[in-house]
């Protein structure tokens, strides 16, 4: 996963189908920001606006021989996307409009597994739209609802003026307690600031937790469902073996990296200045060392989202590999 | 402009002749069958015909697809070219004059691909995941049903009936008679470039999980080759059928497919680009190979004989295509929109 100033960046949109993802993309192109973006939609709906590219893509999906589901790509857009890069007119950013029932782990997976791809895109953020009238309906319906919001950067709650902000505040717990990495925005027709949906470096080592997102509260909400998809965040002081922790990651994506959407962190290992950053999607994990540790910082912080997570074994599996 | 270092090069047997410059990215091009003229389509749509070769080459913009263009392939004759493009069309132009003949509705998809039987008057589009073969009166004599997948390339088979498309799961051969069975060649994978043996032996394909696969077409028994650094897109037979190249990131790889095949055999390994090998194309007669990387650098080898360059120059622009005519032409295709023709040194490495 290399990183460079010149790589295009990518935004992914799901939703289930109703949240106002078409409101948002076209809010997105009319909106005065100066850049110029290429849409690849599912199906070729209204948008379309002088300047920008709207491609329409079914949605085909390459499964490797090896049968792991993490190595899964999106062929349409491998297609499309290599054959943009050989334009002469650039664009400035690549939005991806997902279909309601899309899984997006091969969308993001595209960038990371696909040389070509991973070369000259970088995906920015997963942005999920979250009807906040009716999701409710559909979220037990299946997994696609809670693996949209599983995955995301940034969740766009929409629809707030058909619900009360009781109904609200109990549906965004519900949203954190899934996905605690997530920034939550409340919205109504899907508007946003742009910088809070655009070049939000999601995916982006450097950024990976400089918000802090408070990821290591305990939520308590009475929703039994939603055990199945979960963040386990751990906090911890100390210093990490690199080999004890090398060997325990290896074996934990080894084993649940299917159940693993995404996770991030930034960790302190014994002998070493510099803080390591590291995030993953499934077992896809990219880690390096970052800046160096400031006075009174030093800590392990990391947040695990996925399913069927148990935070008792990962918390200790973790605390294993400190020194 | 950079200069090759000439201490690598043992021979300097790849001479420019003479180029054409376009402003657009030359997606594919291909040479008359009479080596009188060059066909080329953009990136952006545009197809260009070049005629007068040699120092006074001159060329013009015949036509256009909407969207962009993906192919080009003359009729063995010479009398006609097709390209195909984003707009759902093959166009068919006259070989001559650069006219336009005929649309041809090959789907409602881009058109990936449209190219000629090497023998027959018939010409086979693919369109989105629907293979069609057109005759002469451009009336479709054949209709694959939908592959599993959008149609990543399609090949001829050099030496006997039926063209092979590749898509995700494997090779399906079209025996171009409805009332025989599509034959598959199965492989739960993503084959992105499709090349038969020049024997018609083997049919190998380059794939999405960094792998080449490769079919006996006879017995229909398979292989696989692993280990490469990204998917393979680079392959090219020499014209024996012994031999395979196969792009390997910096490098790239001769498999000995003689007698009871790659199975079981090491590669030989050629290292001298310092980028990413993204073609690679023997000589249609000889055994020399010409190889383009991501970094704009062109070499001619003599793989046979020593792991040394023969030939080299560093382009404008890195190649986007390469096809020989004869053993002595080259024609490069290169992303900044030039065509340029190498003139590559007497005999054919004997």
């Amino acid at each position: 996963m290399s990183t460079n100033r010149f790589q295009v960046p990518v935004t992914v949109l799901t939703g289930f189908l109703g949240s106002g993802k078409t409101t948002l993309l076209n809010r997105i192109l009319t909106e005065n920001h100066g850049k110029r973006i290429a849409v690849i939609e599912n199906e070729f709906g209204e948008i379309g606006v002088d300047n920008d590219l709207v491609i329409a893509s079914e949605e085909e999906i390459f499964e490797m021989n090896n049968g792991c589901i993490c190595c899964s790509v999106r062929g349409d857009l491998i297609r499309i996307l290599g054959n943009l890069m050989k334009r002469r007119d650039k664009f400035d950013h690549i939005m991806i409009e997902t279909t309601g029932m899309a899984d997006p782990g091969p969308v993001v997976q595209t960038f990371f597994m696909d040389d070509e791809m991973n070369e000259a895109f970088r995906v920015d953020g997963v942005v999920t739209l979250v009807d906040a009238k009716h999701v409710l309906l559909h979220i037990d319906d299946g997994d696609e609802v809670k693996e949209q919001i599983a995955f995301a950067d940034v969740i766009l709650l929409n629809k707030i003026d058909l619900v009360s902000s009781e109904e609200l505040d109990q549906l965004e717990a519900r949203i954190h307690s899934m996905n605690v990495a997530a920034k939550v925005h409340r919205t109504r027709d899907a508007v946003v600031d742009m910088d809070r949906v655009l070049d939000i470096g999601g995916f982006d080592l450097d950024r990976a937790l400089e918000d802090d997102p408070q990821f290591t509260e305990q939520y308590r909400v009475d929703h039994p469902h939603d055990q199945a998809i979960s963040s386990v965040g751990i906090k911890t002081p100390g210093d990490l073996d690199l080999d004890k922790f090398d060997e325990w990651l290896k074996e934990l994506l080894a084993n649940q990296g299917p159940d693993i959407f995404r996770m991030k962190g930034v960790l302190s290992f014994s002998d070493t200045k510099e803080r390591y950053v590291f995030q993953g999607v499934h077992m896809l994990f990219d880690g390096r060392m970052d800046r160096q540790w400031r006075e009174g910082e030093r800590a392990n912080s990391l947040v695990f989202i996925g399913r069927n997570l148990d935070r008792k074994a990962l918390n200790e599996g973790f605390n294993a590999c400190l020194t | 402009m950079l200069d090759v270092d000439d201490s690598m090069i043992v021979r300097g047997l790849l001479i420019e002749s003479w180029y054409v410059a376009f402003d657009d990215y030359i997606i594919d091009l291909a040479w008359a069958p009479d080596a009188t003229k060059i066909a080329a389509v953009t990136v952006e749509g545009s197809v260009f015909l070049i005629d007068d070769l040699g120092e006074s080459a001159r060329f013009k913009l015949i036509g256009q697809h909407d969207g962009g263009a993906n192919s080009v392939s003359w009729r063995c004759d010479g009398a006609e070219f097709a390209t195909s493009g984003h707009d759902g069309l093959t166009k068919v132009w006259d070989g001559t004059s650069g006219e336009g003949l005929c649309s041809l509705e090959a789907g409602d998809a881009w058109v990936s691909k449209s190219i000629y039987s090497p023998r027959r008057h018939v010409l086979a589009t693919a369109a989105g995941r629907q293979l069609k073969l057109w005759n002469e009166r451009r009336e479709v004599f054949y209709e694959s049903l939908e592959h599993s997948s959008t149609i990543a390339d399609v090949g001829w088979n050099p030496k006997g009936p039926g063209v092979a498309v590749a898509a995700n799961n494997g090779v399906t051969l079209h025996l171009s008679d409805s009332s025989t069975h599509p034959r598959k060649f199965k492989w739960r994978g993503s084959s992105l470039v499709l090349e038969w043996s020049p024997d018609s032996r083997f049919l190998v394909t380059g794939d999405q999980d960094a792998t080449v696969h490769f079919w006996y077409r006879e017995s229909g028994k398979d292989a696989q080759m692993r280990g490469f650094p990204g998917k393979v897109l680079a392959l090219s037979w020499d014209s024996t059928g012994r031999w395979l190249a196969t792009g390997a990131g910096e490098i790239f790889l001769l498999w000995d497919c003689g007698g009871e095949g790659p199975a079981g055999r090491q590669p030989r390994q050629y290292a001298g680009h310092a980028n990413k090998v993204n073609y690679l194309a023997f000589q249609p007669v000889g055994h020399w190979l010409a190889t383009a990387d991501a970094g704009g650098f062109l070499f001619l080898w003599d793989p046979s004989d020593h792991d040394k360059v023969i030939g080299g120059v560093m382009l404008s622009s890195p190649a986007s295509c390469l096809r020989w005519c004869g053993d002595n032409r080259l024609a490069v295709g290169q992303q900044d929109g030039k065509v340029v023709v190498f003139e590559v040194g007497s005999g054919s490495g004997d």
